[in-house]
This record gives C-alpha cells, structure tokens and sequence, in this order.
C-alpha cells in the first residue's frame, strides 16, 4: 500500500465525550446573566443630540456666523466639493486626494447642497411666506438680485461686524455699518432656528419632501463650529481619540483603536488627506490579517512563539508523560502522527497507539 | 458535471451529524481558549436578539422610553461582550495557527465576518439617536468621502444607516459566521503543532 502524507484528521486523535449542546446552553446562560446585569447595574451612554434650537438660544452669534459663512461660501460645506456640490463658484476647498488618486471625485455630487441656497435662501423664503413677512421677502429679492461683488461686500462687512458682535435679550447687536439686506436675512435665520422650525426647513430638502430619514440638511447646517465646539469640551474630537471613547465613562468602540491611532500621528495627523490615508492604510492591514496563511513570515510566527505551548500544555504534559509511542510497534508512524509534520501511517489505517491512549485520557 | 449532484456529495461527506453536532472532541482541545468562539457566538445571539425587539418598536421607543433604555443598555453589552470574545478568539486562533492544514477558509472567513462586524456595530453607533451618533456621523463623512465610499454609502442618511444596521450588514455577517461555523465543524479543531525536531529526539 502506499505511504503517503497523513491526512491530519482529527477523529484519528485520541478522542474524548464532549456535549456541544450542552456547552452552548451553558454559554448563553452565562453570557446572558453577564450582559443582562452589566446592562442593570450600568446602563449605556446617551447624550441627547444637539439642535440648532439648543444652539441659537445659547449662542445666538454663532448661528449668524455660521448662516452667514454658508451664504457668503466661506463655511466649511459650501466649498467643500463632492460629493455634495463643485465647492463655491467652482473652487472646492476639501478635495482629499494622494497623488492624484481620489475616489472622493468618482461618484460626482450625488447629494447635492448649495449651502447659500438651501441654508439661507430657501428656509427664509418658507418663514416669509409662513409669517406673510414682507420685509423679509423684500430683503431676499434685493440680496438675489444684487451683483456677486456686491453681495461679497455686504456679507463681508457683516461678518467683521459679527465679530464684535454683543447678545442681548437673545438678539446680536452689532455696530453700525453697511451690510445691505444682509442684517435682516441673518436675525430671522437666527429667528428661525430659536423657533426650532429650521431643522425641518433643512431636512425637508435633502429629503426632497417630507416623510422620509434623510437628516443630512440639518447634520451640514451644524457639523461646523457649533459641533466641533461641544465636542472639543467632551474630548469628542478627531486628535482626542474622538470615536475611539464614549463621551460617557462606559467603554466606546475600543476595537477601532488601530484606525483612531492613525490619527493621533503624522501624517494623518496633518495632512489635508489624512482620511484617505487612513482609510487605505486600515484597509491594507486588514488584507494582511485576512491573507496571514500565506505571508511568508507572518503564518510560521505562531509556531516560534511559545503561547501555543500554554494554550496545548495539557496534550504537550499528555505526550511527555505517555511516551507512548517508544514502545509501540508503529513507533516511527506513531511518532510522527503525534509529533512530526508529516505522518508515516499507513493510508486508511489508525496507529494502534491511539488505542492504547484512548484508555488512559 | 451534474452541480446538484457535487453539492450533494460535498455536502453528505463534509457535514455528517458526527461533525455537526460532535459529541466527542480530540483530548487536545481542553483550555479556556476554545470557550472564546462559543462566547462570541452566544454574545452575537444576544445582539440578534435585543436588536429585533428594538427595531420592532423602532429608535423613539429606545431613546425614550425606561424599557427601551433598559433593551438599548442590553443591546450595548452584548456589543461590548461580542467584540470582547471576538478579539480573544481571534488573537487565540493566530496563536494556534488555526489555518493550517487546509482550515485557510476558515481564517478567512473568520477574518472577513470580523470587518463587518466592525461596519455593523458602526452603523449602530450612527443609529443610536444621540450626540454620539450625530457627531460621529459629521466626522466620518469625511473619512467615507476621502476612502471614496460615500458614493454608496451616504453616511448623514439615516435611513439607509439604519437600513444597513439592521438587515443589510447583519444578513452578511450571519451568513459569514454560518459559513465560519461549517468549515470549522466540517475540517474539525486544528490540531497542535508537533514538539520540536530535538525534543523528539529526546523523546525517542
């Protein structure tokens, strides 16, 4: 018969009783009263979102600020480029790309947002004519019928203004000074948002009506300064190990340690492609794990290290004590099935030692 | 080639009922470290089933109410628990070198149901309702923007998140673990490395 390589089956190891069904019963039991009690005892996180309400009646200035940079282009989405819009009169600011190769630009502007437009524009043009407010629609028109030059003036020097802005009684004050239709148009923004009515004025739009869960309006209108603000008091941020944590003290996605880490050093850290280089690198490190059979190297260094002589202490403390196979008439066979890459039993044939063992386990 | 007949063949050969459900093991698989697998698989069964009753009665119901709290908390510790024994059993296998001897499927598939394990829970971070979920979803737009994926995957949509949290993601990632499951059961534990050339000698 011939005498080739052992199949390493493993019902041709000594064998002993196991009750699978019994294991896994056992497991959700124990599995079950852990996760149910930790739940009783600790909960889980939650903070309640953040609305553009919240943020325009504790930070009225802010909310101007942010209106304002959407409707002059200087906010951050409105030049931000796809997949949301070409970014502001052609000239896309967050275009993220390594040597040329950027998958950002490949889907084109599928979500479409003209921050100006649907920002500003069109959720005072709904509380204009919610509110038959004829001031306001007055304003609108002259702001959209005034030359770009024109309209980059007033934004301009409403926006130095706003910086020495003062609140009071909830409303911003600011000095004196030419700012057009400009003034009008950004305190009934501010209006609007403290009614809590802009939220749905922006998320009725990139829902294309109503009905429907798309929240992207809302989620641009405030992903600038006014969250980046909050999350900077809760160690939220990208540099603080933002997502690795939970803003509570209950553990966070701590598996996602490997890509948080990217971006605690350069170049991650710095480049304006930092995303991208993450995502790249994370998604090679990954093909490294999934391909580990067969990267030389990588698939014999379990073997060099010692943690699987812990893990078999028992089978390896079993070989040591039987020493079966030196008085064993299949010695050689008996060996390498037990001890040797390649066995030398017989094919179809069970070494008689492992009878033998089997009595003894 | 008749395929039906293959598959039955394949099928019959590799996934008897001794090897589905074992009642016997080789005397080698006897440490903690087995117990990993089982774990994680009966902390997925938790998330399974603690995110059917909360989609049942959808996110208001779990961000409002004290039982959809209590359902919300379950759901966040099997999470914590399901990652926890994955990464053990993971690490666990490399050490054994667990793809050896024709089990490199096994490995891969075990690797690949980790990623979208990762996805999933994500996209369940994004539909928890909160500030987390909204701060996250406007910092990882730009990282699905820069990786090119927001094409597909429009991060600030809540409901195609949702969608993918609760049919798309968990319908791959079942059918990963199933297949993880089979190929374990059908090729059997792998067996421990052989002791050193000069231990043998010893030894003989």
């Amino acid at each position: 018969m011939k005498r080739g390589r052992f199949a390493r089956d493993t019902l041709r190891f000594p064998q002993r009783d196991f009750d699978m069904v019994k294991e896994g019963v056992i497991s959700l039991g124990i599995i079950g009263v852990l996760i149910v009690g930790a739940a009783a005892i600790f909960g889980a996180p939650y903070r309640p979102a953040i609305t553009n309400k919240q943020v325009a009646l504790s930070s009225p200035v802010l909310i101007e600020q942010t209106a304002l940079g959407d409707l002059s282009g200087t906010g951050s989405i409105a030049s931000y480029g796809p997949p949301y819009n070409n970014g502001w009169h052609g000239q896309a600011q967050s275009i993220q790309s390594i040597m040329g190769f950027s998958p950002q630009t490949w889907w084109g502007t599928p979500y479409p947002w003209n921050t100006a437009q649907n920002d500003v524009i069109i959720p005072l043009q709904m509380l204009a004519t919610a509110s038959a407010n004829a001031p306001l629609n007055q304003a609108l028109t002259q702001y959209q019928s005034a030359s770009y030059a024109q309209q980059q003036q007033w934004d301009t020097n409403y926006s130095n203004a706003l910086n020495k802005a003062t609140v009071a009684a909830g409303r911003v004050v600011t000095p004196f000074g030419n700012f057009g239709p400009v003034a009008l148009m950004m305190n009934n923004e501010l209006q609007l948002a403290k009614s809590g009515l802009l939220s749905g004025a922006l998320n009725r739009q990139t829902n294309g009506g109503v009905y429907r869960y798309d929240v992207s309006g809302d989620l641009l209108f405030l992903q600038g300064a006014a969250l980046h603000n909050i999350a900077n008091s809760i160690n939220m941020q990208g540099g603080q190990w933002g997502i690795n944590h939970d803003e509570a003290a209950l553990p966070g996605p701590w598996w996602l340690t490997p890509y948080t880490f990217l971006y605690q050093i350069p170049p991650y850290s710095t480049s304006a492609s930092g995303d991208e280089m993450a995502a790249y690198t994370i998604g090679i490190l990954f093909m490294l794990l999934v391909l580990v059979p067969w990267v030389p190297g990588l698939n014999k260094l379990p073997k060099l290290l010692p943690v699987h002589r812990l893990i078999w202490r028992d089978w390896y403390h079993f070989l040591d004590k039987q020493n079966a196979c030196v008085s064993c008439p299949l010695r050689d066979s008996c060996r390498q099935e037990f001890r040797g890459k390649k066995g030398g039993a017989l094919s179809g044939e069970t070494p008689r030692c492992y009878q033998s063992l089997s009595k003894d386990v | 080639m008749n395929w039906t007949k293959s598959l039955r063949k394949s099928a019959t050969e590799k996934l008897t009922w001794d090897n589905l459900l074992p009642s016997e093991q080789p005397v080698y698989v006897n440490s903690l470290v087995y117990s990993f697998g089982v774990f994680t698989l009966s902390s997925l069964v938790f998330c399974i089933a603690s995110g059917i009753i909360m989609s049942a009665k959808g996110p208001l119901w779990y961000q409002t109410s004290s039982l959809g709290e209590f359902l919300r908390s379950v759901h966040y510790w099997s999470v914590q628990a399901f990652f926890f024994f994955t990464t053990m059993h993971l690490v666990g296998q490399f050490f054994m070198g667990s793809w050896r001897e024709g089990r490199a499927l096994t490995w891969v598939v075990g690797a690949l149901s980790f990623a979208v394990s990762v996805i999933e829970a994500f996209t369940g971070y994004l539909s928890r309702g909160d500030f987390f979920s909204q701060w996250n979803q406007v910092q990882s737009k730009d990282a699905f923007n820069g990786a090119g994926l927001d094409g597909f995957i429009n991060i600030l949509n809540n409901g195609q998140v949702y969608g993918l949290h609760i049919a798309v993601f968990p319908a791959i990632l079942i059918a990963l673990v199933g297949l993880h499951l089979l190929a374990v059961r059908s090729k059997g534990v792998v067996p421990p490395y052989p002791i050193s050339a000069k231990k043998r000698d010893e030894q003989a």
